[in-house]
């Protein structure tokens, strides 16, 4: 029984690193019809600007949130304006979006081997191995701070999207966009800024990212992955159903070992998603509007 | 010696490839990954060969029956992509007619590439390939300097045998082997089941493998945990060591023995998880500077300090080993004819700087060299002394794990 509750909050606490990863892409998916391919890329980058801010500048991940949050937003803003609002949306625009943002996602990743090499790199901070007690077992303090920073960003998240009136804006133009325009809504404004969050939160799970694992170039590749069975599971568009998505995923994961080899226990969650796909083609708990 | 960089050149001397004549150059085609993910590991390869090649120009050339004869590298980058390393050595053998081939690095790019070879009949000696998956397919060109990942774990084992005789261990010990899901992986487990087989000594009571770029180890280490092992013994890449280890640590886990494999000593794992964090893991790697002191080694250490300002890794060493062992072949079959270089190959007992002093291409190994590893450890003072065998130690190890008793 000791050994359960130990793995559920060990579940509990990777499913905050997961749904930290999967928010931006269920965002930009979310609003504007497009999977934004890059999201690894962009999550590896930001790992590399924690780690940049932390040696060379000595500012701790924690504290470089903001900085690195902010410098991605104008990254996605600038990413939006100069390449993605000239795509065509929706299921029209799948190939073409799926292309460029996987070209944008290599140039990235070149980018990154060109400046820091192959070489795998980490953040090694005072507490990088300290531990906080939880019902009797010992589990890192980085993996706590991570899920209640993820747990944070989530409620800002639904926060924004329901009590303010951009985050209202935003939904009205992903339940119709011919309409908002008609009330006066900045469309391609909104597109703008949610491209631009949706990148600053690849931007924060870069840097959590970076507290908790070594990384190199090809970083991302197994997070953009989970974030999309996060994302299917969760229901497409749906910010709480993405926390939840993100815990099914975890459990899912760590409670394999007592049914298959661990080595096998990374593709439980393609399973799942495979399963979900068939069966709840919405996912578990979403349906397709953004909530 | 030519070192290209980017697209091959025909070859301007009148090597002819297959017969017996003595030509006026002899040509050694190779790939390495130069660009991309194994950029850092390819240029410390292509140290090794540049100074290898540079050695025997300098001293006139190979004696091929009693002539000197220059040799010159077609280099080329295979960018750590398996399809270009297939595509660059079919060029190099076929359109460039190299003599033979040193091959590339990482297991992958080399059992890939080895095909090319093997099918082309050209002499391949690599140091970048250590499955022994490699080796057993019966192929009889191919040949390898990088001894197997299963006497990683034999010569760990046997360390840690001599700490059970000396009654520093408890009899039987109780092992959890975890492994990554690879060739490496499955190699180093087989090397801790097939001692632990032998001896009676030791139980596996954990045998657990996992998937490469793991996010959370807390099953596995949970299990570990739960079974209350004496040996945590671990095979794992860089980054998944990183992950683990931190998971490990922050769990207030402890045991007697603790490895990852070849992990530990390099200096990306002390800035990862700091000195304490890294302290009393034992680790093994095919070379190490401190063979240095005498001989073959210490020449090739302040040769390679002298020209590269920086002293040699495990990685130089076993890439001018291939280099030379190349070069001592061609030497001993008096000839480029590729059937008599591979057969010199197949009998060569050549003075080495590997551990054990000799370099062969054992058939009943399939072209792998077999060499003892050797077994470091960790001290808090920041050293990582040699500790086996123990003709070459340069300290002495300690079990069981200090860190265990607070």
């Amino acid at each position: 029984m000791g050994q359960v509750l130990a793995l559920a909050v060990s579940s509990v606490l990777l499913a905050g690193f997961y749904a930290s990863m999967a928010y931006g892409l269920g965002l930009i998916y979310g609003v504007l019809r497009v999977v934004n391919l890059a999201h690894g890329g962009m999550i590896m980058a930001s790992a590399y600007l924690s780690w940049v801010l932390f040696t060379r500048f000595n500012i701790d991940p924690y504290l470089a949130i903001p900085i690195v949050m902010v410098v991605f937003f104008f990254v996605g803003v600038a990413m939006y304006k100069g390449l993605v609002r000239f795509l065509p949306r929706g299921a029209a625009g799948g190939v073409q979006s799926l292309l460029l943002l996987f070209g944008v996602w290599l140039v990235i990743r070149n980018l990154a081997y060109l400046l820091f090499s192959g070489d795998d790199q980490a953040v090694r901070t005072s507490y990088s191995t300290a531990s906080v007690p939880i019902f009797g077992n010992s589990y890192s303090l980085n993996r706590v701070l991570v899920f209640v920073i993820s747990l944070v960003a989530v409620a800002v998240l639904q926060l924004w999207l329901s009590r303010t009136y951009t985050g209202k804006a935003v939904r009205g133009v992903t339940e119709n966009s011919d309409s908002s325009t008609l009330v006066g809504i900045d469309v391609e404004r909104m597109y703008a800024l949610t491209f631009g969050i949706g990148t600053a939160l690849a931007g924060l799970a870069g840097v959590l990212a970076s507290t908790l694992f070594a990384f190199n170039p090809s970083f991302g590749a197994g997070e953009l992955l989970k974030s999309f069975v996060i994302i299917v599971l969760g229901g497409m568009g749906s910010v709480v159903g993405i926390g939840i998505g993100a815990l099914v995923l975890a459990f899912a994961e760590v409670f394999a070992i007592y049914v298959v080899p661990s080595y096998l226990t990374a593709a439980v969650g393609f399973v799942l998603l495979v399963v979900v796909l068939v069966v709840r083609p919405s996912g578990l708990f979403g349906s397709n509007a953004l909530r | 010696m030519v070192v290209a960089g980017c697209a091959p050149s025909q070859s301007s001397n009148s090597t002819s490839s297959g017969g017996g004549a003595v030509p006026d150059t002899i040509v050694i085609g190779s790939t390495l990954p130069l660009t991309g993910a194994e950029s850092k590991t390819g240029g410390r390869y292509k140290q090794g060969l540049e100074l290898a090649f540079e050695e025997i120009n300098a001293a006139g050339g190979i004696d091929v029956n009693g002539k000197k004869v220059k040799v010159e590298l077609k280099l080329l980058d295979d960018t750590s992509d398996q399809a270009k390393a297939v595509n660059l050595a079919q060029r190099l053998i076929t359109s460039d007619k190299v003599n033979a081939f040193l091959g590339t690095y990482s297991t992958s790019l080399v059992e890939a590439q080895s095909t090319v070879a093997e099918q082309n009949k050209i002499p391949y000696v690599n140091g970048g390939g250590a499955a022994t998956s490699i080796y057993t397919k019966g192929y009889k060109w191919i040949f390898g300097t990088l001894a197997p990942v299963e006497n990683l774990a034999t010569n760990e084992m046997e360390w840690i045998d001599e700490q059970q005789k000396a009654g520093k261990l408890p009899k039987p010990a109780k092992i959890a082997v975890v492994w990554e899901n690879t060739s490496h992986g499955k190699d180093f487990r087989k090397g801790i089941a097939a001692y632990a087989a032998k001896t009676g000594n030791y139980k596996v009571v954990v045998d657990e493998s996992f998937a490469l770029d793991g996010k959370d180890f807390s099953a596995v280490l949970n299990k570990v945990d739960a079974a209350k092992v004496d040996l945590f013994m671990v095979d794992a890449h860089l980054p998944d060591f990183i992950t683990m280890h931190r998971q490990y640590l922050s769990s207030g886990m402890c045991n007697k023995v603790i490895t990852y494999g070849a992990r530990g000593t390099e200096a990306d794992a002390g800035k990862a998880l700091g000195q304490k964090g890294v302290n009393y893991i034992l680790s093994a790697v095919w070379w190490n500077k401190q063979l240095g002191n005498q001989g073959l080694n210490k020449t090739f250490v302040d040769s390679f300090t002298k020209k590269f300002g920086a002293a040699p890794e495990w990685y130089q060493a076993v890439s001018y080993e291939a280099a030379r062992s190349l070069f001592t072949a061609i030497s001993n079959a008096k000839s480029v004819d590729k059937t008599k270089v591979r057969d010199a190959l197949s009998s060569l007992q050549m003075d080495s700087i590997l551990p054990g002093g000799k370099l062969s291409f054992p058939a009943d190994k399939g072209g792998q060299a077999s060499y003892p590893f050797v077994v470091q450890q960790n001290l808090p003072d920041g050293t990582a002394p040699i500790i086996y065998p123990a003709d070459v130690a340069t300290g002495k190890g300690i079990a069981p794990n200090p860190s265990c008793k607070g």
